[in-house]
């Protein structure tokens, strides 16, 4: 899958039915996952849907209450983070204030007695590797946000694991670095064609980055894919209305004899719709548009981002967005109508995807 | 308000404050300066009414408590090895055992907390009593053994609760980046996490030191001939006949100077801020 190939191809990664219970709560209802060698795969979902859970499960972190993990086939579950050959970063970093930054790259050497020789070359390389190769003589207090972010990447990559995990490790960088770093870390990941394991709750960064994507949803996984596929076919309404920028509209309609109605309107579509019922109708904002027939609207508020616009607007009480290269010719308290190109429809009770 | 009113209003802030610290450093500083004063005096002079501040000094008090028949050198030694184990052995078991409160997920981790505290509430009149008994049936009265194991039951406790709040403040994710930089709990713990803090232990060893070196409740009842500690020691200057106000000042002196020492020294360790930049929110220094 990756371009490099780790050697031997290690680094697959095999989660199965992963339960995490905290007293009553229940965190991971049964997680199942495979991950291949070389594969950068990324954990999305929103704070609180077990994706930091499952990476600390993954790196013998996070005692589980049942389920197995196997790396390259062996059942790691329980043995300690130290025996797993896995290294993380943190999204605190977690540099040791104390050493200087050298000294962190080498600390993972020096506790396996790594012979002086070696462990100078791999800490100069590695360092090399995220440019901060002339800065090994200084304390993380005294590095920026960035230049920290790159000492804890080189402390992780300096041993060579067989996984890298890397747990939101852009969000404390600011908005410019963090778009600059993720392409970096993409081209690193290639070059050295480790397994990586990457947790975000920022779809857009999942989406560019990864090869594949699990999508965690309140302590289950929702959908895994490659990214465009998740895109093109989110598999339930809540998937769906977390994928995208901004992401897809969702509005409550009704499918009765062959027609769909939505907020007063009934829309006859050239697609199959399905069984009479309640479904959630989802359109994405750039496939909507305003048109002379459709969806009664309302604009509401009018976003010019430049090179884009997104039009709200107020739909039966609720705020759909609209997404286009054009301004539209329409003011803020304008009444119009709104028509699409494609849309998805999902179940209105369990939020499964209807088939075409 | 004019510029000239707020630097006015400002200045005059400034010197209250100037005012209120003058006042409290003469107080505690008044019987320091006034004990100081008298260890150079003569016994004659120190009774002069109205006392005098300009007299002529001498060195004799000194050298009665230093080398004559009241030495007080041996008590000095006796203080310094019933402080020092005792501190030596309150941080031999204080620093693991509030690693382990601070750390792991014990039962009764959170009553173990209230009992700690519990501890210092006693006051250690009430318990002078049953400590002689019990030290008397086992022989311990009058031993450095039976004086620093008392002393331990109250440093101790105290220690791990002064170190609990100082392993607390270091992130969890410390240790877990040590454990999966292949450290193992024992060198995460000597690597990694001692060495942030190194300001606490530093803090706990004054404090409990400065407790052993003054204390005279439990050193005057449990301990006799062989222990005795410097402040029983002094207690002797004074008696029904008189009170030897120069020989007490100079062995005072004596007494404060090693603690005086090591607060100093010490100083050098207590660095604020020693994690500053390593985890996320941490100001660059």
């Amino acid at each position: 899958m990756s371009a490099g190939g780790a050697p031997g191809d290690v680094g697959r990664v095999s989660l199965r039915g992963i339960v995490k219970r905290h007293g009553t709560v229940t965190a991971l209802h049964g997680v199942d996952l495979d991950i291949e060698p070389g594969e950068f795969f990324a954990l999305l979902g929103p704070s609180g849907s077990g994706k930091t859970t499952t990476l600390r499960i993954l790196a013998g972190l996070e005692p589980l209450s049942s389920g197995r993990v196997l790396l390259d086939g062996s059942d790691v579950t329980d043995r300690e983070p130290g025996e797993r050959d896995v290294a993380m970063v943190f999204q605190s970093y977690a540099l040791y204030p104390h050493m200087t930054v050298y000294d962190n790259i080498a600390f993972p050497l020096r506790m396996v007695a790594t012979p002086a020789v070696d462990a100078d070359r791999a800490v100069r390389e590695a360092a090399a590797l995220v440019h901060i190769d002339h800065l090994l003589a200084r304390r993380p207090g005294q590095l920026s946000g960035g230049q920290q972010q790159r000492c804890a990447l080189a402390r992780a990559i300096v041993r060579k694991p067989r996984l890298f995990l890397l747990d939101e490790p852009l969000s404390n960088l600011d908005a410019k670095l963090r778009l600059e770093t993720r392409v970096e870390l993409r081209k690193l990941q290639r070059a050295l064609g480790v397994t990586t394991v990457y947790v975000t709750h920022d779809q857009e960064e999942a989406m560019t980055i990864a090869d594949r994507v699990a999508v965690f949803m309140e302590g289950r996984v929702a959908q895994v894919g490659r990214p465009q596929d998740i895109f093109a076919k989110p598999a339930s309404a809540v998937v769906a209305g977390f994928i995208g920028s901004p992401p897809m509209n969702l509005l409550p309609a009704e499918v009765r004899a062959g027609a769909l109605r939505v907020v007063g309107a009934d829309l006859r579509l050239n697609r199959p719709l399905g069984a009479d019922g309640l479904v959630t109708l989802g359109v994405r904002p750039a496939a909507l548009r305003i048109a002379p027939t459709g969806i009664p609207a309302r604009v509401y508020l009018i976003e010019d981002l430049g090179d884009t616009t997104i039009v709200d607007l107020d739909v039966g009480g609720q705020i759909v967005k609209l997404r286009t290269d054009q301004r539209p010719d329409v003011r803020e308290g304008d009444n119009v109508h709104v028509a699409f190109a494609e849309c998805h429809l999902f179940e209105r009770d369990s939020g499964a995807r209807r088939g075409e | 308000m004019s510029a000239s009113n707020l630097v006015s209003a400002r200045r005059l802030r400034t010197a209250l404050l100037v005012a209120v610290a003058a006042l409290l450093l003469a107080v505690w500083a008044f019987p320091v300066i006034w004990a100081l004063l008298t260890s150079f005096k003569t016994e004659r002079d120190v009774l002069a009414y109205p006392p005098t501040v300009i007299f002529e000094p001498t060195l004799s008090n000194y050298r009665d408590v230093m080398f004559g028949s009241a030495s007080l050198l041996p008590n000095l030694l006796s203080s310094t090895i019933v402080a020092g184990v005792s501190t030596l052995l309150t941080l031999l078991f204080a620093v693991p055992a509030a690693y382990a409160l601070a750390r792991l997920d014990l039962p009764g981790k959170r009553a173990s907390g209230f009992y700690v505290l519990a501890t210092q509430m006693l006051p250690p009149v009430g318990l002078i009593i049953p400590y002689y008994l019990m030290l008397q049936k086992i022989g311990g009265l009058d031993t450095y053994g039976g004086l620093i194991v008392i002393y331990l039951t109250f440093s101790l406790p105290f220690a791990i609760w002064l170190m609990v709040s100082y392993f607390e403040d270091i992130p969890r994710e410390m240790e877990e980046a040590a454990l999966l930089d292949r450290a193992g709990r024992l060198r995460a713990l000597w690597y990694v996490i001692l060495p942030q803090v190194r300001g606490g232990i530093a803090v706990t060893t004054i404090f409990v030191f400065l407790n052993a070196w003054n204390e005279f409740l439990f050193a005057v009842v449990l301990g006799g001939n062989r222990v005795r500690p410097v402040t029983v020691a002094m207690f002797n200057f004074i008696s029904v006949e008189q009170t030897l106000w120069a020989k007490l000042a100079a062995g005072a002196m004596l007494a404060m100077a090693p603690v005086i020492l090591l607060g100093l020294l010490a100083q050098r360790h207590i660095v604020k801020g020693l994690t500053v930049g390593a985890v996320k929110g941490g100001g660059r220094t």
